[in-house]
């Protein structure tokens, strides 16, 4: 069957375990993981598509993938209720010859081939759910039409002693991408990719079904399709993005990020040209008791603050009693911290409850780690720390 | 549920001009995200109603615009969910609606159409958090023809105009309805809320065309209280009348408290919705000192907030001071600037080291788009 026409589909790689984000992602996908005092991680991605006009988005899923499925809905939150195209939810599926789980990055795409195939799309946007950004598809969009480009990868400039952890790129002064090495021991340059991908469908379903056809291939984008398409050469070009990007991948990236979100050079969620959009709880505006102390954090609604909160990030509905301090934390959705708690340099998942007098982490410091408490943990204990 | 309500949004805004001079009653802000809109409406979807009709008489353009398709009260629907209905003219009828009877009169159409046993007539100017599941139920069992719903309350002279009391025998049938009455005491007070057969309101609607009915109260409820069975239905939660600035002030200021917040907005009813904005979480700055207050999404705080309410998008500068005070949305306070017992509506500004003072009993309003 053939639906509408569309120009560009995006396909958002949602299926990933995130297991150095450990206890946070037992239950829960890493897209799903809350960011920011209202958001998932995923709501940067699907808000980039929204505010650079995609209409039309798969989001593969394949670990834990409750909570994703029912966070998205029907995508109204994003005005991804469309009528032609909108989002749609693609798990792995049972064939008459075979069936598999999605066995890489591009294993997950050539299952979906004819879920692309519907629309007839000239371009195929891949994304991954787990980077904090605001970033305009459209121009790199423009960009791969401009080089007439078979393939577009993301970059963005990385510290040279971080090179090492990226896929780094070189490029000719064209920008065309003359190497293309994941994880170097001794990076060459120091453009990092963004795991974001433009291709020509066309080719792409070309160098898929190649990819297929190879036993030793771990099916993965960064891994084989691209060098692939570079050895066999085609047009592959490194499109410069500046600004704020980060991957949330780890325990201590997260937690800078929500950090990132006090600075005053740090990531703006204010922004009236580039509104990031979530799925809301239905809460009353936060309210501060008369002994509150609320210092360079951030609050979200349905929240009840009575004691202290500094460089913290709080999201709807959690409750800081009297008395309770927190400090240097990310304390997410429904948290209940009963009074005389004292909560340091932690990230605590949604609704766990901690009883009164406790304390959790250690200040922030050279030696100290974040403490992470996961979610639906009842902490009950008195004294000592955990 | 097998009922349809009609919600009247602003039957009564004369005393209300401030708030109401460029909005209809049920779209003036509340409650630091809301307009008062959200709840008689949220109390209908919460009760399992699914499909309403909205009278709207003049300036009904942000009402519209906040009510939208209805979607982020799961109006949106296949059957049933919202309709706005403005006055349009037909036949002898022109112009305005001239009250509640006129209304009800020129929609009696879509009154008709609809397929539900019952009707719930509702303003917007009231807060209160009901299950009409268990009105409806109380209807059916004293075989009423209009069910009114009350609350026992305390009047005093100053806000006992423009309300309803009622006086009901010993089976809870009315005997004597009073209209706008001058008095004090303790009374049942009506909430402008009743629940009738949709039948039994068609005749009723025939019946004032043959006679030529002007005014529900009067000539309905208060003229044919004998003739009518009309029962009272006891209400006991929250509740606040929105019909004053002072009363807007006062009422709004009772939700600076964590028992009045949950009793609203977690009540076993359900959530109260409201249009989505997708405003960011707010931010406090280093110096921002916040007590007692309510703090909707999108602010940012540089300076002193105590005992207010700031609506979404409200930006407070450095060493600015509000108390008291009420910032609808989008409102600016600027650096130094000290204000205190104010209400600002939408988009207003106030400029850095203004002093502005008003007092608990008379706040000082500032009209929308103000720049002071």
């Amino acid at each position: 069957m053939k639906l509408a026409k569309k120009e560009c589909v995006a396909m958002l790689l949602a299926g990933g375990q995130g297991s150095r984000l450990g206890a946070l992602t037992t239950k829960i996908a890493k897209p799903s993981v809350p960011f920011g005092g209202k958001y998932r991680i995923i709501d940067f991605a699907l808000s980039n598509c929204t505010n650079s006009g995609i209409d039309t988005i798969g989001v593969l899923t394949q670990y834990q993938p409750l909570t994703l499925n029912s966070y998205i809905g029907d995508g109204k939150s994003w005005d991804l209720d469309r009528m032609h195209g909108g989002i749609q939810i693609l798990p792995p599926y049972q064939r008459v010859a075979d069936s598999e789980w999605y066995l890489g990055t591009a294993n997950s795409i050539y299952q979906n081939l004819d879920f692309i195939d519907q629309y007839d799309p000239e371009y195929v946007l891949i994304l991954s759910g787990d980077h904090i950004y605001k970033m305009d598809y459209s121009l790199m969009i423009d960009y791969h039409k401009e080089m007439d480009a078979d393939c577009t990868i993301s970059v963005i400039d990385v510290p040279i002693k971080e090179a090492s952890r990226f896929g780094i790129l070189s490029s000719d002064e064209s920008g065309k991408i003359i190497d293309f090495e994941e994880k170097p021991k001794r990076p060459k340059s120091t453009q990092a990719s963004m795991g974001i991908y433009v291709f020509k469908w066309s080719k792409l379903k070309e160098y898929l079904e190649i990819d297929d056809k190879d036993p030793d291939s771990s099916n993965d984008f960064g891994k084989n399709v691209i060098p692939l398409m570079l050895r066999s050469g085609e047009k592959v070009y490194a499109y410069k993005f500046e600004g704020y990007w980060k991957d949330v991948g780890t325990i201590d990236s997260l937690w800078q990020a929500n950090m990132d979100l006090l600075g005053e050079n740090g990531f703006e969620l204010s922004d009236e040209n580039w509104i990031i959009y979530s799925r809301h709880a239905e809460k009353p505006p936060h309210y501060t008791g008369k002994d509150a102390v609320i210092k360079n954090s951030i609050v979200s609604e349905g929240a009840a603050i009575f004691g202290t909160v500094e460089n913290s990030i709080i999201f709807s509905g959690v409750s800081v009693g009297e008395n309770a301090f927190v400090k240097d934390s990310v304390i997410m959705a429904d948290v209940e911290i009963n009074k005389n708690c004292v909560i340091n340099y932690s990230i605590i998942d949604e609704m766990v409850k901690i009883g009164a007098g406790l304390k959790i982490g250690r200040q922030m410091g050279k030696d100290s780690e974040i403490t992470v408490i996961p979610r639906e943990s009842v902490i009950n204990k008195m004294g000592g720390v955990i | 549920m097998n009922a349809l309500a009609i919600i009247f949004s602003d039957m009564r805004d004369w005393n209300m001009t401030e708030l109401a001079s460029h909005r209809s009653v049920a779209a003036i802000p509340f409650g630091g995200r809301y307009r008062l809109i959200d709840f008689p409406l949220s109390n209908m979807v919460n009760s399992g109603i699914n499909k309403v009709y909205l009278i709207t008489s003049s300036n009904y353009r942000s009402l519209m615009e906040h009510v939208g398709s209805g979607k982020d009260w799961d109006l949106s629907r296949k059957k049933g969910g919202i309709l706005t209905i403005p006055p349009y003219s037909a036949g002898e009828n022109h112009g305005l609606y001239q009250g509640r009877l006129d209304a009800l009169k020129r929609v009696l159409d879509y009154i008709k159409s609809s397929k539900e046993s019952y009707v719930v007539l509702s303003d917007s100017d009231m807060i209160y958090d009901i299950n009409y599941n268990k009105v409806i139920k109380y209807h059916e069992e004293k075989n009423s023809d209009i069910t009114a719903v009350y609350i026992k309350t305390d009047i005093n002279k100053s806000n006992s105009i423009h309300k309803i009391l009622y006086e009901f025998d010993e089976d809870g049938r009315a005997d004597d309805i009073l209209v706008y009455p001058v008095t004090t005491g303790n009374y049942n007070i009506g909430l402008n809320t009743w629940v009738m057969n949709k039948e039994f309101l068609e005749s009723l609607i025939y019946d004032a065309i043959a006679r030529n009915y002007k005014d529900f109260s009067f000539d309905v409820l208060s003229a044919r209280v004998h003739s009518l069975r009309i029962y009272g239905y006891e209400y006991t939660g929250f509740f606040a009348h929105i019909d004053s600035l002072q009363s807007y002030y006062e009422n709004s200021m009772r939700l600076l408290n964590m028992d009045t917040l949950q009793s609203i907005f977690y009540s076993n009813t359900g959530p109260i919705y409201t249009k989505t904005k997708d405003s960011a979480p707010t931010k406090y700055c280093e110096n921002a000192v916040i007590k007692n207050s309510l703090i909707a999404n999108g602010c940012i705080i540089e300076g002193t907030v105590e005992n207010s309410i700031l609506f979404r998008d409200v930006k407070v500068g450095k060493n600015a001071v509000v108390k008291n005070s009420i910032i609808m949305q989008h409102g600016r306070i600027g650096d130094n600037a000290n204000i205190n017992s104010i209400i600002t509506d939408t988009y207003t500004y106030v400029n850095k080291d203004r002093v502005l003072l008003g007092y608990s009993n008379c706040p000082f309003f500032i009209k929308k788009n103000s720049v002071v």
